[in-house]
């Protein structure tokens, strides 16, 4: 597709600016992302080029603004809801638990 | 559904996935073949990115059989098929005031290629 991921020749986004020493991880989620990546990957309901096609589908403005992980966050919450594993209903509801519980252990 | 349990995960993430395919199918194009890109505008997914189509350039490298990624994320049919490096100079890709000694690789399917 011609998505926003097919970047190649575009102008105005900037120089590169490569990480010395870059982790593989920046924080906590981006490695729960990757295993939530792999292990739901591995149940054979998708395949790897599946997985690409649904990062690539998510919207174009958000696909630009999202970090590595963040568009495989993205990509994964596609497959699950187009599958019927879980309704965006249940996603935001349970970021809204978690928002909570955070405000909680704050207060 | 196959279910990853703790003790395989470590040998999992060590070994990954191959995607090349054992086969003696023939390939259509060796290195040094002229070759043309398609021009199409799949809605699925394609690793033929949109600044290489309907573009000229020469095979570098034959890499051997792999799935082919279109079918593949569309509807699982692996559709084995050669891979190639194929070499395009800047010229031929981005036009007027390019490099024609500068040139950039891209691994490309037979299903992109004709022969020019």
């Amino acid at each position: 597709m011609n998505g926003a991921h097919d970047m190649g020749g575009m102008h105005g986004f900037g120089p590169i600016a490569p990480e010395p020493d870059e982790p593989v991880f920046h924080a906590a989620w981006e490695r729960r992302v990757f295993a939530l990546t792999v292990a739901t990957g591995f149940g054979g309901e998708w395949n790897i080029d599946m997985g690409r096609f649904a990062r690539e589908s998510t919207d174009p403005a958000i696909y630009l603004r999202s970090t590595y992980y963040e568009k495989w966050l993205h990509g994964l919450q596609h497959l699950l809801i187009e599958r019927g594993h879980v309704s965006e209903a249940e996603i935001e509801q349970r970021m809204a638990q978690l928002a909570a519980r955070e405000e909680g252990g704050k207060a | 559904m196959r279910v990853l349990q703790r003790e395989n995960v470590q040998e999992v993430l060590r070994v990954g996935d191959s995607a090349r395919v054992a086969s003696d199918a023939p390939a259509r194009f060796k290195p040094g073949d002229a070759v043309r890109t398609r021009n199409f505008h799949p809605p699925g997914h394609t690793r033929l990115p949109r600044y290489a189509r309907a573009k000229r350039g020469v095979v570098a490298i034959s890499h051997g059989v792999f799935v082919f990624p279109d079918t593949h994320a569309a509807t699982g049919d692996k559709k084995p098929q050669h891979l190639y490096s194929v070499q395009f100079t800047m010229r031929e890709l981005w036009g007027e005031g390019a490099s024609d000694i500068d040139t950039v690789h891209i691994d490309l399917f037979d299903d992109y290629l004709e022969p020019a």
